[in-house]
């Protein structure tokens, strides 16, 4: 009950306008200070709630500290820094004008680039946050200035950089390995596919709302020259950056580099590629790393609140009130699964996915292998499912962090709208996986 | 009525190891007529894996389950107690810890932390890791990029080893694309989750790890605070679910191996050369000596075990280890 | 004498923020280092390895109080957007008391325990080679939360001084408006 007002709550205080990170705080705090008077029933005298409530709260330098050294979130800040950089040196920009370019007349273009690139940077990072705030910095401004609506725009880097969760490497996927008791590699391997067809899914979208409606997306301008000169042009811009692009990924395929470590090897050769092109200056190497501070703190503000509210769920005891419901699913093959994917959606709202992860898919997992459900399906199932939960409005983290990089004439309302028609194609997938799991390579 | 809470070092779906606690709550719970309840949270929950001792002494948690070598940079005596280098096995340790001087040591080297340590269930002889290319001779592991903490990094470290920090997520993708060449973890029961079974043909027996303990972490003062009868329930049932781990971590450790060895059957189990062992030995007397010149409490220890093993070992030579060379004897 | 504040507060933030690029910098030299060491030389030190944590922490823990100052936390705006500029303003000094400060001190004052356990053990590395002196990394937590409620003072006085010079209600630069450009 406690995590239900919360979340009305939450959701209350969000949309006056503080600052996201701290208003999850205070959410937590008043609900902190709640429970503690919960816990201390029938007499609770001001002093033990006090107490209580301090003791709940101490608890904070642990969490925090466990965010500090855990060093596969560098990865945050390593990304962010190698887009900007990409995009302060006009690189990413001509990255994707000219990828744009190459689409001639067809409208779309330059999204259809966004989740292309959106693809390579998810098979090089696992961490949200990573990569959704590189497609921000890196292809909003291209975007916008070529007249794309900002609902498309927004939308289509949301959904292009969350695919990070679903394509290898990802933390959801590790994190489910390990509540499944299944090796990380199959899981990996298992992803690939459904990412694959999200990606496609996402471009067909793409081309055919641009094809509806000539506003949306527009082509890029015809340049002069004959069509060869341009295709020639394009390639001249599109190698570099994406031979970058393919050391980062190669870097880890060759075991030179961890996923974390390897943006970092791309941060260096971001500058290494901007100083080729005669574009590297001090200026833009400080601007670069001053801006790759402020965000990475919003990142991890965020996180920080966030830690601090699910701390005060779990220990408000919403999680036992969620176990006892989950424990009385059915037996039914498909009423179990619509009604246990619908419960980690709703969930989805509420807390983050470690915790969904760890209390509610352990519940699951019982009732799943009697029904006889291969292990690694419905992990992939959930997986999708949790990387969904990324952009659904209101507190899907993607669509806070997108809203950190964007300009200000981009608000909220453009992103949680934008992403929608993305849910959707989400959902569908996830359907054609339950229904034609054939289709994916599983039994 | 007592309401207690517990915080696991692991999350609670890392089976074996996580089984425990459930059943310690449950027995307590059991022997005091449902009036001492203690709830168990795993590192989901808390999100601070290493930071159990720092929460039971501050009392956020009453008890913890953990394992005592994590403290390591807090004290560096607290290796002794769950286990080192060329040690003992979980039966010598539990009979030095019952019924030698480990436990009187435990609490001397846990006194500071205003904790009480009871053993927590053993891991048996862990393995020395998963390799990808063979370890013939001191030279081949100049170089050799592993992950390994602990104790046996510093000895590995000394003999011209990378040893490398690599979180836990990223180590199958590490192991796999050659980024580390070499790991250790736990034993098979542990390892097959990991699933480093797929990538790395060779599987080398332990030599740094033979008995692995766990621990039980108890804060003094709410320990304190119970009644005569409440305290014997607790430590009794922590004695009796240590046994049962123990049990329940061998149970799993075998029935893994053979899983592995029928689905992987050309995975090579392999021991060090004795040359490269009598080279860890080395190492291994070395760091150890150093620590006990510069640390009163760890020399102690250290010479207190030295000593009960080579009161031990016969027995464990004479009883095990001759009856399993007996028996093969017969297969010939 | 307010908008004194106001600019002591804008020039610390400068070289917070300064300071913090360079150390970002520093982590990103740092992790580049370590792969190159270790696949090139086959070299590794678990003490750099951790001193990338240790410089990521500063990072996100100081970069709190300069994204605090120059507007680079992330609203949910569709109310906001709407407000006039002497709204915001209240939010903001409003926002700033009742939600930020009391989380901020929360921490602040709840962390002294975790620091000091750290220094009266003598705390260093679980690892062989690590660093020494955990008590400086743990003790970043009340320092950069003591700074991010420095800041929230300063924070504060730029919205009175919002207050005060936009009492017509016209409007403001969007830059205030939120976003880290
Ligand atoms: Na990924
Ligand atoms: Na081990």
């Amino acid at each position: 009950m406690v995590g239900i007002v919360m979340f009305i709550a939450a959701l209350a205080l969000l949309a006056i306008g503080y600052p996201v990170a701290f208003t999850f705080g205070s959410v937590s705090i008043f609900f902190g200070v709640i429970a503690a008077l919960v816990e201390l029933l029938p007499d609770p005298s001001l002093g033990a709630v006090t107490d209580e409530f301090l003791q709940m709260f101490s608890m904070m330098p642990f969490r925090i500290y466990s965010i500090m050294n855990n060093t596969i979130l560098m990865a945050v800040p390593l990304f962010i820094y190698m887009g900007i950089i990409l995009q302060k040196s006009n690189l990413a920009e001509r990255l994707l004008e000219a990828m744009g370019t190459l689409f001639g007349k067809i409208r779309g273009g330059v999204a259809v680039s966004t989740v292309l690139v959106g693809t390579l940077l998810a098979a090089s990072t696992g961490v949200v946050g990573a990569s959704v705030v590189a497609m921000g910095v890196i292809s909003l401004p291209v975007m916008l200035k070529y007249g794309y609506s900002k609902r498309l725009a927004t939308g289509t880097i949301c959904a292009a950089g969350t695919l990070g969760q679903i394509i290898p490497p990802s933390i959801v996927l590790i994190i489910l390995g390990d509540v499944f008791q299944q090796p990380v590699g199959d899981l990996f391997q298992a992803a690939v596919g459904p990412g694959l067809v999200l990606v496609v899914c996402y471009i067909v979208y793409i081309l055919i709302l641009a094809l509806l409606d000539k506003n949306v997306a527009p082509a890029m301008p015809p340049q002069e020259g004959g069509k060869f000169v341009n295709i020639q042009k394009a390639l001249m811009a599109i190698v570099p950056p994406l031979t970058l692009i393919v050391m980062v990924l190669g870097s880890i395929f060759a075991g030179i580099a961890t996923p974390t470590e390897s943006a970092a090897v791309g941060c260096v050769g971001a500058m290494v590629l901007a100083a080729l092109y005669r574009r590297l200056s001090l200026q833009i190497v400080e601007e670069a790393a001053l801006e790759t501070v402020k965000i990475s703190a919003m990142v991890f503000a965020i996180l920080i609140g966030a830690t601090a509210f699910s701390m005060v769920f779990v220990y408000s005891g919403a999680d036992y009130i969620v176990e006892d419901a989950l424990t009385n699913l059915p037996g039914q093959k498909w009423t179990f699964l619509a009604l246990s994917m619908l419960a980690i959606m709703l969930l989805g709202f509420f807390i983050d996915f470690i915790e969904i992860s760890y209390i509610v898919v352990p519940i699951l997992l019982p009732i799943a292998d009697i029904i006889g459900l291969n292990p690694l399906w419905f992990a992939i199932l959930i997986a999708m499912n949790l990387q969904t939960s990324f952009l659904t409005p209101p507190f899907g983290f993607s669509l806070f962090y997108l809203k950190g990089v964007c300009p200000p004439e981009v608000s909220t309302i453009d992103i949680y709208r934008g992403v929608i028609p993305f849910i959707f194609i989400q959902v569908v997938v996830l359907l054609s996986i339950i229904v034609f799991p054939g289709l994916y390579g599983f039994e | 009525k007592v309401r207690w809470k517990l915080a696991m070092s692991w999350s609670s779906t890392l089976t074996p190891l996580a089984a425990a606690a459930p059943k310690l709550a449950d027995m307590v719970s059991k022997m005091s007529g449902g009036n001492f309840e203690i709830r168990v949270e795993g590192a989901e929950k808390h999100k601070a894996a290493l930071g159990i001792l720092d929460m039971v002494k501050g009392g956020q948690y009453e008890m913890g389950h953990s394992a005592s070598y994590y403290w390591k940079g807090k004290d560096i005596s607290s290796v002794f107690f769950t286990t080192v280098p060329f040690g003992m096995t979980s039966n010598e340790q539990y009979a030095w810890f019952y019924y030698g001087d480990g436990q009187t040591l435990q609490d001397k080297a846990f006194e500071k932390f205003d904790v009480l340590s009871y053993p927590g269930g053993n891991t048996g002889v862990q393995m020395g890791g998963w390799f990808k290319k063979e370890i013939a001779s001191v030279d081949d592991l100049k170089g050799l990029k592993m992950r390994i903490p602990g104790v046996a990094g510093e000895i590995f470290a000394k003999l011209g080893v990378a040893v490398t920090n690599i979180p836990p997520g990223e180590l199958y993708t590490s192991l796999d694309r050659g980024t580390i060449d070499a790991l250790e973890w736990v034993g098979p029961g542990m390892d097959i989750k990991m699933g480093f079974h797929k990538i790395a043909p060779y599987y080398y027996t332990g030599w740094h790890e033979p008995g692995a303990e766990m621990h039980y972490l108890i804060n003094k003062k709410a320990f304190e605070q119970l009644s005569p009868e409440y305290q014997a329930i607790l430590t009794t049932a922590i004695k009796a679910v240590t046994a049962d781990q123990t049990a329940m971590n061998f149970d799993a450790n075998a029935r893994a191996w053979a899983q592995i060895k029928a689905e992987y059957p050309d995975i090579k189990i392999m021991s060090f050369p004795p040359a490269v062992l009598k080279e860890m030995k080395k190492a291994n007397d070395e760091v150890m000596s150093d620590y006990a010149a510069k640390d009163p409490l760890f020399k102690e220890i250290w010479e207190n075990q030295k000593a009960y093993m080579a009161d031990v070992r016969e027995w464990t030579r004479m009883s095990d280890y001759l009856y399993i060379k007996t028996v093969e004897a017969l297969q010939e | 004498m307010l908008i004194r504040v106001e600019r002591f507060y804008d020039r610390l933030s400068r070289w917070l923020g300064k300071g913090l690029s360079f150390v970002l910098l520093l982590m990103t030299l740092n992790v580049f280092y370590d792969v190159i060491m270790r696949y090139t030389f086959h070299n590794s030190s678990v003490g750099m390895q951790e001193m990338e944590w240790h410089l990521f922490s500063v990072v996100i823990l100081f970069g709190m109080s300069v994204a605090l100052i120059e507007e680079g936390h992330v609203r949910v705006d569709f109310l906001y957007d709407r407000y006039k500029p002497k709204n915001k303003a209240i939010i903001n000094i409003i926002g700033t008391i009742f939600f930020l400060l009391p989380l901020a001190l929360l921490i602040f004052f709840g962390s002294f325990d975790f620091v000091r356990d750290a220094w009266e053990i003598g705390e260093i590395s679980e690892d062989p080679g690590g660093l020494r002196y955990r008590w400086i990394i743990k003790g970043m937590i009340p320092i950069a939360f003591g700074v991010l409620i420095f800041s929230a003072v300063g924070y504060t006085v730029k919205n009175i001084n919002l207050y005060r010079f936009h009492k017509d209600g016209g409007s403001v630069p969007s830059t205030t408006d939120g976003g880290a450009q």
